[in-house]
């Protein structure tokens, strides 16, 4: 894939001086010359942001997000990010966002916090202050450093706009907007190099393994620290990379790499295109749709992290936090702080033994972003059940389905969707796959769409019983409970929690080890600073599988 | 913590906030009424309004109009003939108000900034505005509510040559004098759903800033006719909108622990509908149209719904000079009335409180409409005091209430 940086470039550089960047067009890798595997996973809007902020200081502003939403692999967005590249549109509008950034990061107030040498004309051309510059600032964007070659490409780039712009800083933009446009920094690169304990396999060099490390534990771009490490070859022993590991987790930022990880597996990219029908369910307003996202981010970062807390109780954990909005659509008192400066005042709240309302499926994230926009979807609760908290695939509808009876919430003689469900079921072809989902979102119909909470259904009671793998239950209580002790919820929870820091597939050895890991785990408890540290020091983590290429 | 039972069955929620005393213990030490409450349930108040009815026997000569009428009529008592009072209010946006040999007509256009603008305001050469000195103008005796009804309350427990019979009820003895004051102002013309658009404006703007309106009503059974302990309170914080605008049900109020706006009256619930021994009653506001609301006499007619919901009036001798700030306040151009007119008005109907000195009466007597949705409260700790009980209406509040019919 080819595509021209770009247009500000060559406004002040001049036609002949475009440059033409090449991303290997592979899907999975591509291997050079010397037998050099490297991977390009592209940067989520959130990562982009996150290093940005990072590298240049929280005071910058990232004035909209430029990626678009991606797609989804093996349950995760992430492993669908090495499948990514860029489309022109894409490029242009990063473009416009390296401009706006390039040039709050040389204003005046601020330049001289990220210049350590000053030109002696600002009005010329300083190659050497400018290269200082590109080579110290391209170590943080890129993540690995610059080659020679490479400062000198952005210096010229520098130099050439500095004479036409007559402003020294004018240049350093313009190199700072071509850093920023450039795939090392909007892709992470993945260099792999021999394994030397194991021949004939590869492994991430030290500057992968650290972009490996800080996005998956942080989310972010790796810090000094993390990038000294591997400049000095620590990264790449066992007992260095610990002691990286080790301090990682104690940084507040690991609260960052969580709720990237859960927004990812549990399909926060369906609250962009959420659209709960506000005359049906006027309490869902945008607020409430934006404080229940952060509802289940708080509940899981405090359980998993505050609380060090077994996964499996946040199925059927009765603590959370709320806002008074969130409040009001759940029908619960909550004591109100007034807060100075119009901050949302979140509250913890716990759950009485009998409510219903318990756990991440009783929460109005779940119980919306897999909902019609004018219904509950028992289908499409149950089925995100199965896909996205215990990885199993259901395949789409036949083409030719015919769901009008199902949707017909006001059919004289079906008044409830699991009435309707069970005439719907009465074809053979439906019957298999709504029998794994429908049982289990017919116990989340005391929820609307929006999350509140009812008892009937035209009149009529809502049943919300079934069976799970031969074992009933009456209500969400009961199939909560055995929905945490099923143990294909965790291991699908340390099946995607790798797929996400590797961004793709485990091969079968690494299967192995990750089954025998999570075995481990839910004898000790299945904790997340556990598992992420397990998966983060463990070799495979940063083995580079063979390719096979998909194009021969 | 403290354990409530929510209005569904079998559903009880626990609230982990420290609170040394139980729902029961709390409600017995703060209601001092012989009531042995089993039950408290609380309401945001979603909207208040001046009781409005009208029909033909209202005004049989007409309405005053709106605010253009009232200031052709005030430039005719200037000595201008009508065409030319036409063409001045006319051209009241290009010329500032100038007749026709370009003299400007001052007394006519003043008031529609209202008594609170501090600008450079003249009338005929002063410095001031008329409206914080009406008397200064004649009493243009403008056109009164007559008639048979008028919504209300019988504040004096008579029937009276001015008393009203209430449309719907029936009831007799009707005290509603401010509703003999305002009935034939265009804006007060008006039948549910419509709002008086003034002050369904003011509410709707004040609603988003002011601390929320509460009433609760606790009582041994709240689904059976009883005896039962109404309250009314002012939260610490303001109410919540839903998407359509109305006043978000189910929402958590903390109450202010000051006294000052606790209010609490014995009261009985008959049929669904409640009532209150008479009492006084006092509200402060944080709005232009409301800084507070204030009776003596109080009476209360609220029916509780099946939603959840209460709706009704409210009303009592209110001093008359608190009805003329809040329309002074936003002056003529927004209350579309004439002040002067409302000033003398009041004066001459109101029918309660005798100043000592004077001898002229200071209150009258009055009517406002009220809504309330199901809201939890909570004292300033986090015990919970009050629940919310029902669904609550579609739609509530001054943004909906005059669309909530259309289509249904």
């Amino acid at each position: 894939m080819k595509f021209k940086i770009s247009s500000f470039i060559k406004a002040i550089l001049g036609t002949a001086a475009i440059i033409t960047i090449t991303i290997p067009n592979i899907a999975i890798a591509a291997e050079n010359s010397t037998n050099e595997q490297i991977t390009f996973v592209r940067l989520t809007s959130e990562q982009h942001r996150n290093s940005i902020r990072d590298i240049f200081g929280e005071s910058i502003i990232v004035d909209g997000d430029a990626g678009s939403v991606g797609v989804r692999e093996e349950g995760l967005m992430a492993v669908g990010g090495r499948r990514l590249t860029l489309s022109a549109s894409e490029v242009e509008s990063y473009e416009v966002l390296a401009l706006d950034i390039a040039s709050q990061v040389l204003d005046p107030a601020r330049r001289a916090t990220l210049l350590t040498c000053l030109p002696e004309d600002a009005s010329k051309v300083d190659d050497t202050c400018a290269s200082e510059f590109i080579d110290r600032v391209g170590l943080h964007l890129f993540r690995r450093p610059l080659s020679n070659d490479e400062i000198d490409a952005y210096a010229a780039m520098a130099k050439t706009a500095a004479q036409n712009l007559g402003s020294f800083y004018s240049g350093l933009q313009a190199a700072l907007v071509g850093m920023m446009v450039s795939p090392d920094f909007l892709f992470r690169i993945e260099r792999s190099v021999p394994n030397p304990e194991l021949p004939g396999t590869r492994r991430l060099d030290a500057w992968s393994r650290a972009s490996r490390l800080s996005f998956f534990l942080w989310n972010t771009t790796p810090n000094p620290t993390l990038l000294e490490a591997a400049r000095s070859g620590d990264l790449m022993f066992e007992a260095g990379l610990n002691r990286q590991i080790e301090t990682m987790m104690l940084s507040p930022r690991i609260e960052d790499g969580l709720r990237a990880f859960f927004s990812d597996m549990l399909a926060f990219d369906r609250f962009k295109t959420l659209d709960i029908d506000s005359n049906l369910f006027p309490k869902f307003t945008k607020n409430v749709e934006d404080e229940a996202r952060e509802q289940t981010l708080r509940t899981i970062s405090h359980h998993l992290l505050n609380k060090e807390a077994d996964y499996r109780e946040l199925l059927n954990s009765r603590e959370t936090f709320l806002t008074p909005a969130l409040a009001a659509l759940y029908s619960v008192p909550i004591p109100i702080h007034q807060e100075l400066g119009g901050r949302v005042p979140w509250v913890p709240y716990e759950y009485s033994e009998d409510h219903m309302r318990i756990g991440l499926l009783g929460q109005a994230t779940f119980l919306s972003l897999f909902s019609h926009p004018g219904a509950s979807s028992p289908t499409l609760r149950g089925k995100a059940v199965r896909e996205h908290l215990l990885c199993q695939t259901i395949p789409p509808p036949p083409g030719d389905v015919d769901f009008s009876l199902v949707r017909n919430a006001d059919h004289p003689d079906f008044k409830t969707v699991r009435d309707r469900l069970a005439q719907h079921r009465d074809n053979p072809t439906c019957a298999g796959c709504h029998m794994l989902m429908d049982p289990i979102g017919l116990a989340l119909e005391i929820f609307d769409a929006s999350g509140v909470y009812r008892t009937t259904e035209n009149g009529v009671e809502i049943d919300t019983g079934g069976e799970w793998v031969g074992q009933e239950y009456t209500d969400i209580r009961e199939l909560a409970v055995l929905l945490k002790n099923d143990p294909t919820l965790t291991s699908c929870l340390v099946q995607r929690a790798y797929n996400y820091g590797t961004a793709r597939e485990p091969t079968r050895a690494e299967v192995q080890w990750l089954n025998t890991m999570h075995l481990q785990l839910r004898e000790e408890g299945v904790r997340w600073r556990e598992l992420i540290k397990r998966i983060s020091s463990n070799p495979d983590f940063y083995t580079v599988p063979e390719i096979v290429s998909t194009e021969d | 913590m403290v354990r409530c039972t929510s209005w569904r069955a079998g559903i009880t929620t626990w609230l982990r906030i420290p609170g040394p005393l139980s729902l029961k213990l709390l409600i017995i030490s703060l209601f001092p009424a012989p009531i042995l409450a089993e039950e408290t349930r609380g309401y945001v108040i979603s909207m208040v309004h001046t009781a409005t009815y009208y029909d033909e026997q209202t005004c049989p000569n007409g309405t005053n109009g709106s605010r253009p009428d009232v200031l052709i009529r005030r430039i005719m008592n200037d000595g201008y003939d009508q065409e030319e009072a036409v063409r001045i209010v006319s051209n009241l946006r290009f010329n500032g108000g100038r007749d026709d040999q370009g003299n400007l007509v001052g007394s006519a256009i003043v008031l529609g900034v209202g008594a609170s603008f501090d600008g450079n305001q003249s009338w005929n050469g002063f410095d001031f505005n008329p409206a914080n000195v009406p008397r200064v103008l004649q009493d243009p005796n403008a056109q009164n509510a007559q008639g048979r009804y008028a919504i209300g309350l019988n504040l004096d427990g008579k029937v009276g040559p001015n008393s009203w019979e209430h449309p719907i009820t029936g009831e007799t003895g009707i005290d509603n004098e401010m509703w003999r004051v305002l009935g034939c102002w265009d804006v007060y013309y008006v039948n549910k759903p419509i709002n008086p658009y003034n002050e369904g404006i003011a509410w709707d703007t004040a609603v988003d800033a002011m601390p929320a309106w509460l009433i609760s009503i606790s009582g041994e059974n709240l689904n059976q006719d009883g005896e039962v302990t109404v309250t009314f309170d002012r939260a610490l914080n303001i109410p919540l909108r839903d998407a359509y605008g109305s006043i978000m049900t189910g929402a958590s109020f903390a109450i202010d622990p000051n006294p000052r706006s606790h209010n609490v009256f014995k009261g009985r619930i008959s049929d669904r509908i409640l009532t209150i021994e008479p009492g006084t009653f006092y509200m402060q506001g944080e709005s232009q149209f409301y800084p507070h609301l204030q009776f003596t006499e109080t009476q209360l007619r609220l029916e509780l719904n099946e939603d959840g919901s209460l709706e009704g009036h409210i009303g009592g001798y209110q001093p008359w000079r608190d009805y003329y700030h809040y329309l002074s306040v936003r002056g003529e151009t927004d209350g579309m009335i004439d002040l002067i007119g409302i000033y003398y008005d009041m004066k001459k109907y109101a029918d309660a409180e005798p100043d000592l000195v004077t001898g002229e009466n200071t209150a009258i007597s009055a009517a406002y409409f009220i809504e309330g949705v199901p809201a939890f409260h909570l004292d300033d700790e986090g015990t919970l005091l009050a629940n919310s009980v029902g669904p609550g209406p579609k739609f509530s509040g001054p943004a909906v209430s005059q669309y909530s019919n259309i289509g249904q």
